[in-house]
């Protein structure tokens, strides 16, 4: 429609219909349990851990839960040891991703759709499946060790159940979205303004830092965010593939909660988490409201 | 590979022309190999777990083959229960929440109400929060509840995990219907439900089936809230396997479990990638 | 055959925005009436009324006598036609024929017998079969209109049906739908922002501007007698020279010109093709650029203050920039308040 200037995505037949609540009965449900099960645990955990009784029973702000964890050196151990794995993570990833995903977004024919779908295949892969594999694969006696003992090789010292288990498998567990983050970014950077670039005479590698590099920061921030925010309370794979002492955050939480029987503490490591990532949870949300907009 | 063939094909067809010699591309060769070293092998060596019975270090290939562990697998009480309660789960959580979440997608894409757009993003603070610390956050409301260790407990943990998904996924589904193709059935003479029936639905329908999909297998696999709402009374598939890989029982269980469960989710999750596009899914996680 | 009658219709958005002000229109049985104006100037808005995709703040309107004002768009008689033709993707040819077919709850020969006949009319018979996304952008707008004549509706209306095809195929396609339209005596509305596919196909024209109808007539009336300087200007190519009379004389810079009306300002409205060139010594006008089309010439001018006139001419050879030419026009009309008060 060319005609009619005002308000181009006008609702069919009256815009009156529309004012109506219908749409908030319709979308009650589902923000009533993102505010029961998402914001409320939220505020209830905060206050719970400020908020509360002191030895004399009487109720007031009250931060003993929070000086207990940062004075228990096995709390700061655990905390240390998931910050360590978060950063090597987050490292990782990018060394790994960001030559894929250049390379993919600069080439194209059967070799680069055959590594696109390998680099997205773990997307596809239960982190529970890739625990086992992962076992089987560098565990004692695993895959690796048969094959280097086959060709004379001394066995590997396998990482499984050190803090290198969980960076592994959280590495390979994160790469598909990752690699799907940066190639929508890199999507963005035109093929002339590289063109440009090259004719004035910039070579490869001042075109990565000048052109291309500038242009994906945002997304860059957005992979890792969403990497940080997935890895740093992570639960399954460090439960399964790291060291009992220390623990990452995510199984000590999930062992102060239901072995220690101890909700208060829980909570408490809970909202520690919160606090380390809320700036990557900030920033997540913002771009992913950024880019909705759009 | 395919930029070889076509020069061969010219260089036969048209012998004077000068053979074009096409770099070789080591850059992807080296990421190939690298990455089915990474992603596959480990993958085969499970597969290949499965279908052995005898395996004995430091043996390259399996000592014996053969399907005895299927059926000692299969005939465990404790696998086929967590089976049953898995699908029961995944089923139930998929319903409701295709129940509570389309009919807002629909809203959320065609009506205009007070503060659609806050509510609209407000699905993203999940996924704000490290989601383990969200669990706790969770776990210590449903603890005063009594919702710790029952079936509707780990429902509930696991509906909320799929709201984004089957909210925000359809509604670019309904979004990316025409208007027009509404007004003109209008115009023949459907009335607006049979519009939204006959229409809307069908030309929304592939995307929101593929929406529907990735939250049954999400579900199906969720493990950390079955683990921490769910436990010790429900015991779903993936906290069934944790329990078989901790406590080091007969190897092959685990493998046979991976197999069984993971081909058919793997196949349901490519067609619904297919439908969705590799685009918007990274859009969805803010790329 | 049907009669649409509009009375005294508004539409006011939110905003507030009038969009169609106290518009009021007879389409007669059989007639084709082209809405013609630039973008907002309130056609499509007036179009999606008749169809009941907007509902009017105000104003009557009736087919045969029946009040329509008030009906949702699936109860009115009304067969439309989108500019982006809206087929139903998920359905092949047959189905999005047949679809309006089986809500009026037909028997299955009948619908058959039925798109076939209107699937022959539009030039596609055997294309049933097709799903819509495997025909050409002619061929899909052919099966939008067989869509809503199909329905045999008392009223067509054609929302700029050509405007996404190619120049080409936009003239062979609105003969098509003039001759389909002649033959079924189907009473029409159409919508269009170009002047040719109204001169070509309408009955009469209705230019619009702001909502309001700037004048109604056949299309060579509109062309050759414009009421207002806005219709003179849209349509066609036309010098429009403002400027002031003064004792029965026209002026502006240099140029004079005689015109019995009273005393004031006016706008002299000239076509280029009635605009004869004089070599002058001292012409009121200088030439500034000679385009030669081959059949003909396009002389530019300028008035010596900034004003640009254009001029046909048989011979562009004689022209030569720089020139100085004084200015015989042929026929001409004068508008003074928004109306025409002279022409020769």
């Amino acid at each position: 429609m060319t005609d009619a200037a005002p308000a181009a995505p006008r609702p069919l037949i009256d815009s009156n219909d529309s004012r109506r609540p219908t749409g908030l009965l319709l979308v009650a449900i589902p923000v009533f349990l993102v505010g029961w099960l998402v914001i409320w645990p939220i505020i209830n955990a905060i206050v719970r851990t400020l908020w509360r009784p002191d030895e004399s029973g009487a109720i007031g702000f009250n931060l003993d839960s929070y000086v207990f964890f940062f004075s228990d050196q096995y709390s700061i151990n655990n905390l240390t040891i998931t910050l360590w794995t978060t950063l090597m993570c987050a490292i990782l990833l990018l060394v790994i991703c960001l030559p894929i995903s250049l390379y993919l977004r600069f080439s194209a024919g059967r070799l680069p759709a055959y590594v696109q779908a390998m680099a997205i295949f773990p997307m596809f892969v239960p982190s529970i499946i890739l625990a086992y594999a992962f076992i089987r694969v560098l565990g004692p006696n695993g895959m690796v060790d048969i094959l280097l003992n086959s060709v004379g090789l001394p066995k590997i010292r396998t990482p499984y159940l050190t803090p290198w288990g969980p960076v592994i498998g959280l590495v390979w567990d994160n790469i598909p979205l990752t690699v799907l983050i940066l190639l929508s970014g890199l999507g963005n950077v035109a093929n002339q303004a590289i063109e440009a670039a090259r004719d004035v005479g910039a070579n490869r590698l001042q075109v990565f830092w000048h052109i291309i590099l500038p242009r994906i920061s945002n997304s860059v921030l957005v992979a890792i965010s969403f990497a940080v925010l997935g890895i740093f309370s992570s639960f399954t794979l460090p439960y399964l593939l790291g060291p009992a002492s220390p623990e990452m955050m995510g199984p000590f939480m999930n062992r102060t909660f239901r072995e220690v029987n101890d909700p208060l503490n829980a909570i408490t490591q809970a909202v520690i988490t919160f606090c380390f990532c809320i700036a990557f949870g900030l920033f997540y949300v913002r771009s992913v409201a950024r880019n909705q907009g759009k | 590979m395919k930029q070889l063939a076509p020069a061969l094909v010219m260089a036969s067809g048209r012998r004077k022309s000068i053979p074009v010699r096409i770099p070789t591309d080591w850059t992807g060769i080296i990421f190939a190999v690298v990455l089915s070293a990474a992603v596959i092998l480990p993958l085969l060596v499970v597969g290949v777990w499965a279908f052995t019975e005898v395996w004995r270090y430091p043996n390259v290939i399996p000592q014996q083959f053969g399907l005895r562990f299927w059926n000692q697998t299969l005939t465990r009480a404790d696998v086929w229960s967590a089976l049953t309660l898995s699908l029961q789960l995944s089923t139930v959580v998929t319903l409701l929440s295709a129940a509570i979440c389309l009919p807002a997608a629909y809203a959320f894409a065609r009506l205009s109400f007070p503060g659609r757009n806050v509510l609209f993003f407000s699905f993203l603070a999940g996924h704000a929060f490290p989601k383990f610390g969200l669990l706790i956050a969770i776990a210590a409301i449903f603890l005063q509840l009594n919702l710790i260790g029952t079936f509707w407990g780990v429902v509930l943990i696991q509906l909320v995990g799929t709201l984004l998904f089957m909210i925000w996924i359809p509604v670019a589904a309904f979004q990316s219907v025409d208007r027009r193709m509404e007004e003109a059935a209008r115009d023949v003479g459907a009335g607006p439900f049979r519009v939204f029936w006959s229409i809307t639905l069908p030309q929304a329908g592939p995307t929101i089936a593929a929406a529907v999909l990735l939250s049954f297998v999400g579900t199906f696999y969720e493990t950390e809230g079955a683990w921490l709402i769910g436990a010790p009374g429900i015991r779903t598939m993936p906290v069934l396997m944790i329990s078989f890989i901790n406590n080091q029982m007969v190897i092959q269980y685990g493998a046979v479990l991976s197999v069984m469960l993971w081909v058919p989710s793997f196949i349901a999750l490519m067609f619904a990638r297919r439908v969705i596009g590799g685009g918007a899914f990274a859009r969805g996680f803010g790329g | 055959m049907s009669v649409l009658k509009i009375t005294d219709v508004s539409k006011i958005f939110a905003g507030p925005t009038v969009a169609v002000d106290n518009f009021s229109l007879e389409v007669g049985d059989g007639e084709l009436v082209c809405l013609l104006g630039p973008s907002g100037s309130g056609k499509s808005t007036l179009l999606r009324m008749v169809g009941g995709f907007e509902r009017p703040t105000s104003g009557l309107m009736t087919i045969d006598g029946d009040d329509i004002t008030q009906l949702p768009p699936e109860r009115r008689p009304t067969g439309m036609v989108f500019q982006s033709h809206a087929l139903w993707t998920h359905m092949n040819v047959f189905k999005n024929l047949a679809f309006g077919l089986k809500l009026r709850g037909l028997p299955k020969e009948q619908i058959t017998e039925k798109v076939e006949a209107v699937l022959e009319l539009v030039g596609l018979a055997g294309y049933g079969t097709r799903g819509v996304n495997q025909l050409s952008g002619g061929q899909q707008q052919r099966v939008a209109l067989a869509r809503s004549l199909v329905l045999e509706p008392k009223i067509l209306l054609l929302d700029e049906p050509f405007a996404s095809l190619d120049q080409h195929l936009r003239e062979r396609l609105r003969e098509e739908v003039r001759d389909i339209q002649q033959r079924l005596k189907i009473t029409t509305l159409f919508v269009t922002h170009g002047q040719d596919e109204a001169l070509a196909m309408a009955d009469r024209i209705v230019v619009m501007r702001d909502g309001r109808t700037e004048q109604i007539d056949r299309p060579d009336v509109v062309y050759r007698e414009p009421q207002t300087p806005f219709v003179a200007g849209f349509i066609g190519t036309m010098n429009l020279i403002e400027g002031e009379v003064s004792k029965g004389r026209f002026a502006r810079a240099d140029f004079r010109i005689d015109i019995p009306i009273p005393d004031g300002p006016a706008t002299l409205a000239i076509r280029p093709e009635a605009l004869d060139l004089e070599a002058a010594e001292a012409g009121v006008a200088q030439v500034h650029r000679v385009t030669d089309y081959g059949t003909h010439g396009l002389v530019d001018l300028d008035l010596g203050d900034g004003t640009r006139l254009k001029a046909m001419v048989a011979h562009p050879d004689l022209f030569s920039e720089g020139q100085k030419v004084n200015l015989k026009p042929q026929a001409m009309a004068a508008y003074r308040d928004n109306a025409r008060v002279y022409r020769s």
